[in-house]
């Protein structure tokens, strides 16, 4: 460490603008804004509370936070679980261990538009793929993201959810149980430890906390959800049914679309507190299941 | 699991991989197979894995009719500016923190962290009005520029790479008469390369596949990139959905390529730090 200390400032000079332009100014205009009626030509009008009250009394915002609740509660869970066991799995003494981490990473690199519209086009009620195989095993079709029922809608979205973020869960999963000693895996077996046994008594505890990240990072994630929807919905232009939208839609439309700065901003901050509230909730019951030694 | 792994429970490890991994592939091998058939096969029941005519009219329309040739060359120029400006700017401040103990530093630590928890759709209506008011809408800079301003995960992801290199660099360069951005361009910025070298790949997957970006700034449908041209596409009602595949794939292949080339590093990323990009 150097004493020059004027160095260390040019050096940082650029994340100091950053924080300066782009989070300290942004985060106390976007407060401000909140209060206010704006449509970003004219000067912001002072309104008090009104924006907030017209979000929290509105139906739309709860049923948008509906929405991402149960996406959250199908996602998360889904794929934490699913990537679990493909990690397991990836990491036992097999060949090809590359090649079947791309088969399973390969979603996640891939543009969420690119991804979203061959789902679309798979979800096709007349055409689509899934309801041929659906047709095949003696099912009746499904309408998926063009249901009338939101609970239809949200759960299909869920699904292409996991499709496109197990990998990220799983790699992250498989540097936990890299880590459990072959040692101990080794001596559990002479104590005659089978495989079911070993995964929760011994890889499991120690990749808790592992698990807990990505829970964490997928539920924050999940209430975030904006791209997903944009595309498997589409057109947000041409208005997406009420019992199918998500915060992250309302507050887009509201700001770019109507330029109402105001409802936009108070709804991005209700969400946020509503999401923190949740991460110190998950944090909170972390230490009943979570061991860190 | 040791060699002592019974025959049956290998054989259902591999059905168990396999079955999981089909259900992954398929959406790609969907999109291929669509984007290479005719109108009349599109739509046809049973529908066909291997496209009987095999056709390129799709991607011929999408490269030429709907200018995906363009929005590929838009794409990867504003990659190209935003690796420029991450990988530079992220390397010169983790420097700085790295090697110099000033007042504000502590600060700037926690500054780090708080950047990566405060979400985009609080800061987001501030920013437009911030390239509103330079009168730079409708242009690349609002995508381009940011990303020479250093973000907080580069730098971390830098920081502790610089930590890792022995102190006596600096304390040589020094007696040789080197000046700290001497130091910092000819000794350290050269030794960054692995660090750098995972940064560009999530720089790149980050920029590429940004949607919402692009959606507020790019107006002109000359301007759009990749992801807003497959948006564009979808919202019309009168495109063969065989030309959307065609779009889709043109979008999807670069970062396939890209993330083949450089897996080892893109996924000791994500392993050591739990996020992305």
């Amino acid at each position: 460490m150097h004493k020059q200390g004027y160095w260390g400032y040019i050096f940082t000079l650029p994340f100091l603008i950053n924080i300066l332009v782009f989070i300290v100014f942004p985060v106390g205009f976007s407060a401000y804004i909140s209060f206010t009626r704006w449509d970003l030509f004219n000067p912001p009008e002072w309104v008090g509370l009104r924006n907030w009250i017209r979000v929290m009394e509105g139906r739309e915002f709860w049923i948008g936070m509906r929405n991402v609740s149960v996406f959250a509660l199908i996602f998360v869970p889904v794929q934490t679980l699913l990537a679990f066991g493909v990690a397991f799995l990836l990491n036992q003494a097999i060949k090809g261990k590359a090649l079947w981490r791309l088969f399973y990473f390969l979603p996640v690199i891939t543009p969420w538009l690119a991804g979203g519209v061959v789902w679309y086009w798979m979800f096709n009620y007349q055409y689509g793929v899934i309801n041929w195989l659906l047709g095949g095993v003696g099912l009746s079709p499904i309408k998926w993201v063009d249901s009338p029922n939101w609970l239809v809608v949200v759960s299909s979205i869920a699904l292409v959810n996991v499709w496109k973020g197990l990998g990220q869960s799983m790699i992250i999963l498989l540097a936990g149980m890299q880590n459990v000693p072959k040692e101990v895996l080794e001596s559990s077996q002479i104590d005659g430890a089978t495989g079911w046994k070993q995964l929760t008594k011994i890889v499991f505890p120690i990749v808790t906390p592992m698990v807990f990240l990505v829970m964490i990072l997928s539920t924050i994630a999940a209430f975030h959800a904006f791209d997903v929807f944009l595309a498997l919905f589409g057109s947000i232009t041409a208005g997406i049914p009420e019992r199918n939208v998500v915060p992250n839609l309302i507050i887009y439309r509201d700001a770019f679309l109507l330029f109402k700065m105001g409802p936009a901003s108070a709804a991005a901050w209700l969400l946020f507190v509503i999401v923190l509230i949740i991460t110190l909730f998950q944090k909170y019951f972390e230490k009943r299941w979570v061991h860190y030694d | 699991m040791t060699k002592t792994t019974p025959f049956g429970l290998k054989v259902l490890i591999y059905v168990l991989l396999l079955a999981g991994a089909i259900v992954m592939m398929f959406p790609f091998v969907w999109m291929l197979s669509t984007s290479f058939k005719t109108l009349g096969a599109v739509a046809q029941m049973p529908p066909q894995l291997i496209p009987n005519p095999f056709s390129f009219d799709n991607y011929a329309e999408v490269w030429n009719k709907v200018e995906f040739g363009r929005y590929t060359f838009n794409s990867f120029f504003i990659v190209t500016f935003e690796m420029v400006g991450s990988l530079l700017s992220c390397a010169f401040v983790a420097f700085g923190l790295a090697m110099y103990k000033f007042k504000l530093r502590g600060l700037i630590y926690a500054f780090m962290l708080a950047t990566l928890l405060i979400p985009g759709q609080i800061t987001m209506i501030p920013t437009y009005f911030i390239w509103k008011e330079f009168n730079v809408l409708n242009t690349y800079v609002p995508l381009i520029a940011p990303s020479f301003f250093a973000g907080a995960f580069g730098i971390f992801l830098l920081h502790q790479y610089i930590k890792s290199l022995p102190k006596e660099l600096y304390e040589s360069a020094v007696i040789d008469g080197c000046s700290p951005p001497g130091i910092f361009f000819r000794i350290y910025l050269p030794l960054c390369k692995p660090a750098l070298a995972a940064l560009g790949i999530f720089t790149f997957m980050g920029a590429w596949n940004n949607t919402l970006g692009p959606l507020i700034y790019l107006q002109d449908r000359s301007m759009y990139t990749l992801p807003l041209g497959l948006l564009y596409l979808k919202n019309e009602s009168s495109i063969n959905q065989a030309v959307i595949m065609a779009g889709a794939v043109i979008t999807t292949t670069p970062v396939v390529i890209v993330y083949l080339i450089a897996q080892k590093q893109f996924v000791q990323g994500i392993a050591s730090t739990g996020l992305k990009g």
